[in-house]
């Protein structure tokens, strides 16, 4: 194609100038581009803006870039004929009847006010003019934030409360957290928040909580609450806090929680009598109580406070009922009813072990229990036995009395008597004995019958248990002096202490070794066992020897201790603290005694 | 220096606004009772520093209002920046207390990696501000950038002409030398000052496009034309023509450098004002989140 492009300029004189240019080209490319076959300038023409080229016989032009003004009409292309006017960003192309030898005539008349300065339009010289778009960023950022972070999640929240499955990728509610959840939270819940928050734009609810931890109790029951000044509105997560880091938060440890009501104790619940509690030490915290058995008396009749646990009723047995006393450990004793040396025990030149000749050790006798608080209950024949064996005959050293029933001792020695005098040959051999100067051996001096031999050697040796060696060894005994022997002696029942301090909890475990004292050492550090020699004397350490090693505030060498370590919040019982207040005030474990045999 | 004086402005007067925020942010984050829960945006201190946050984000994005403001006597506009680019930053410390550094994939830290980008990319801004004006003034030589395109523009339309009166195949290089050369472009293009140009190079093993980078292999396939020119005006013609493209070579580095560096000064707008929508979009979300589960 040939073009013969006519460029019109008015002259400096106002004579309008003509150039001409011939170019040859399969099409005319117009635009601001150095490129281009005709380059205009200017802010409205783009680098390349249109194109003319021969469609069969006629010419045909094409806007590249938005429309172009043909004829005063806004197009996108065009048919042009001789004669059309092309507007390109103020420059003015005329179709003109082409002379011989071209196929095509323009007369361009350019603005001749656009500058050479406009040739920047011939670019991309600036960030607007590429793909990037603040606005298009900010509607789409902005309405995908709103779909995916509220409007899906929204639409799983309503999928879980149909009980539709939500798809593993669609994003769910649980894109709100705002921390993560305790493991044992999150293994019970899995990926369903209604699991606890039941209602939106609502506090998690103490039922929720409940629904799972029902065998917790109230710190103060309801009916004890109500003596109080306290807040009754305080929720499960004022305390437990949870989507927080690290999990241990979960449980409130802070002793100011429990001091906040507790240093007030007078103020605030006076009619519960509970004394101020401020941190840990002898100056703010209230001496140790421990809770001991205490002999209520002796007695056959039922006082229905006394019962909570009746012992099997024992002939034989002194009819005996404890109370547990709350009282300060100062010059405290308890009654067991067992005679028992620490001292002696623990003195290797006075005792020592059947098996190895070693002097005992607390382990020996103490036996600590699973929770590693508490003891296995000390039983004669499991931890005495092995020692302290109830042989009766040094003839018959195999012969041994039963333990724990008074009357089958006295039933047992009656009828080892009655045979052995009744049938000589039939008791056990008889080893030769020295005879002790001034004590006759009665089954030798004995002339009467056998009847009466055996009778009197059994009562001798039920005297002699009972009052002199054997039985009265550890048991006290109530000599009755009545004429029936199986009435006349009576021995006290014994019961140890199962939990001195129930409203507090102690590790023995985390305690067996305590600097560089150890084993036995170790135990003795804290219980005076070595300086005791009557089992009433109460070997229980006081706060001043927890001090030693434990304070309430961070210390060198010192460990810290929380509320918290030693008490549980919630109480054991189902009604809240009053199950440990009445334990304090009235329960009782009872031994009744009445042999209804006899 | 406008810019320079955007952070002293009135002696950093918002300088010192911003060390009382944060100060004041660092005790309320430091007053939270760590007994009960870790610090977070939960306790009073953190829906006091949370609300601060948002409302200093409000006010932040309240800046773009401003500068469109022309009438406004609502404080100078420079004194506005100022403040906006010292509590802009303050902002960053007032947000971390207040979320106590607790992130996960939620749409809280969602709200505050959306605020970290419109922070950083503010600062990027600031540094651009600082610095590129001065250096695309000093390219420039004080003169527009379309003073630049004019002197191109006629710098190609003289070395057209001249080109004509020289040997075909130096026209031929000089015409597609000035078809093909590239400025600016695409986002990359503009910002690493790509240059795609080439040009026309006819030898007696035919005609073939070279890579023209910095416009130094035309000049070169021009001057090496020179030692072999049959005629004085032909020479003559060849050495104006040098001088002219050598000329272009200058005008085009520098409209490549003021495109690279305005690049530089504007790019970090095309973070901070969407991301400044998004966060304001997210923060709205983040706070009635809050209050669906609390």
């Amino acid at each position: 194609m040939d073009v013969l492009l006519r460029e019109l300029r008015e002259g400096p004189d106002g004579i309008p100038e003509y150039n001409d240019t011939e170019i040859s080209a399969a099409e005319l490319t117009i635009g601001s581009g150095a490129d281009q076959n005709i380059q205009l300038l200017g802010k409205q023409v783009a680098a390349e803006q249109a194109i003319i080229r021969k469609s069969g016989r006629r010419l045909e032009l094409e806007s590249r870039v938005g429309r172009v003004v043909v004829n005063n009409q806004k197009v996108g292309t065009a048919k042009l004929n001789n004669g059309d006017v092309i507007l390109i960003g103020g420059h003015e192309l005329s179709i003109a009847e082409p002379p011989g030898g071209f196929d095509v005539a323009i007369i361009l008349r350019p603005d001749t006010s656009i500058g050479a300065g406009e040739f920047e339009g011939a670019f991309r010289a600036d960030l607007k003019q590429t793909w990037l778009s603040k606005r298009k960023v900010a509607w789409l950022s902005a309405a995908l934030i709103l779909l995916l972070c509220l409007i899906v999640p929204l639409a799983a929240v309503k999928m879980h409360r149909a009980d539709k499955p939500v798809p593993a990728m669609m994003p769910s509610d649980a894109f709100w957290t705002s921390g993560p959840l305790s493991a044992a939270h999150r293994q019970a819940t899995g990926d369903r928040c209604d699991s606890c928050h039941k209602v939106l734009f609502q506090h998690v609810q103490d039922s929720s909580c409940l629904e799972c931890h029902q065998t917790i109790h109230d710190h103060v029951s309801p009916e004890r609450l109500k003596l109080t000044k306290l807040d009754p509105t305080q929720r499960c997560a004022t305390c437990h806090r949870e989507h927080n880091e690290p999990e241990s938060y979960m449980v409130h440890s802070g002793d100011k929680q429990c001091t906040e009501c507790h240093a007030d104790s007078a103020t605030l619940f006076p009619l519960l009598k509970v004394e101020p509690v401020r941190g840990f030490s002898k100056a703010t915290h209230p001496a140790f109580t421990a809770s001991l058995l205490k002999p209520r008396g002796v007695t056959g009749a039922s006082n229905a406070n006394d019962v909570a646990a009746v012992q099997a009723t024992q002939p034989g047995v002194v009819p005996f009922v404890w109370t547990t006393e709350v009282t300060g450990l100062d010059d405290a004793s308890e009654q067991s009813n067992l005679k028992f040396s620490h001292s002696q025990h623990l003195d290797p030149d006075r005792v020592r072990r059947i098996n190895d000749s070693k002097a005992l050790s607390c382990l020996d006798c103490h036996r600590p229990e699973q929770d590693g608080q508490h003891f296995e209950p000390i039983r004669m024949e499991s931890r005495c036995a092995s020692c302290h064996e109830l042989t009766f005959d040094p003839g018959a050293p195999q012969r041994q009395l039963p333990h724990g029933k008074p009357r089958d001792v006295i039933l047992t020695l009656q009828d080892y008597f009655t045979r052995k005098f009744s049938d000589p040959s039939a008791a056990e051999p008889v080893r030769a004995r020295r005879r002790l100067p001034g004590h006759d051996d009665p089954e030798e001096t004995c002339t009467g019958s056998p009847v009466e031999c055996a009778k009197r050697s059994a009562r001798n040796e039920i005297e002699a248990q009972f009052s002199r060696r054997g039985c009265i060894g550890c048991h006290v005994v109530l000599d009755t002096k009545s004429d029936t022997l199986l009435e006349r002696f009576q021995v006290y029942p014994i019961r140890f202490q199962r939990d001195y301090f129930p409203a507090a909890q102690f590790d023995h475990r985390s305690h067996q070794i305590q600097g560089k004292l150890t084993g036995d050492d170790a135990c003795l550090s804290c219980h005076a066992a070595k300086q005791s020699t009557e089992s009433k004397d109460l070997l229980l350490p006081a706060l001043p020897k927890c001090e030693e090693c434990h304070g309430d505030k961070p210390a060198v060498q010192r460990v810290k201790v929380q509320c918290i370590s030693c008490h549980a919040f919630h109480p054991k019982s189902t009604d809240g603290l009053t199950g440990r207040m009445a334990k304090r005030e009235a329960v009782s474990i009872r031994s009744e005694s009445k042999d209804k045999a006899q | 220096m406008i810019h320079r004086s955007l952070l002293r402005y009135r002696g950093a007067r918002y300088l010192w606004w911003a060390l009382i925020l944060i100060a004041g942010s660092s005790v309320l984050y430091a007053t939270q009772n760590r007994d009960i829960q870790p610090p977070n945006g939960g306790t009073w201190q953190g829906y006091v520093l949370g609300t601060i946050g948002a409302l200093l984000i409000v006010w932040l994005t309240l800046l773009a209002v401003r500068k469109r403001s022309y009438r406004s006597t609502n404080g100078s506009v420079q004194g506005w920046t100022s403040a906006h680019v010292y509590l802009g930053s303050a902002l960053l410390i007032v947000a971390t207390l207040h979320c106590g550094f607790q992130f996960g994939w939620n749409v809280h830290t969602l709200s505050y990696v959306l605020m970290c980008i419109v922070i950083f990319s503010g600062f990027f801004g600031l540094y651009s501000y600082i610095n590129n004006p001065q250096l695309i003034s000093s390219n420039r030589e004080g003169g527009a950038r379309s003073l630049l395109f004019a002197e191109l523009f006629e710098l190609d339309k003289q070395s057209r002409s001249l080109s004509q009166r020289c040997a075909p195949a130096v026209a031929i290089a000089v015409d597609s030398g000035i078809e093909r050369t590239t400025l600016g472009g695409g986002v990359y293009a503009q910002l690493f000052s790509r240059d795609h140009s080439y040009f026309l190079r006819e030898s007696s093993k035919g005609s073939a496009l070279v890579r023209n980078v910095d416009q130094q292999a035309l000049i070169d396939h021009v001057a090496e034309r020179l030692p072999r020119a049959e005629k004085g005006t032909e020479a003559a013609n060849l050495q104006q023509l040098i001088i002219l493209l050598c000329r272009r070579q200058a005008v085009v580095r520098r409209l490549r450098r003021d495109i690279r560096l305005s690049g530089w000064l504007k790019i970090w707008l095309y973070f901070h004002v969407p991301m400044t929508v998004a966060l304001l979009v997210a923060l709205v979300l983040h706070i009635v989140v809050t209050f669906f589960y609390w």
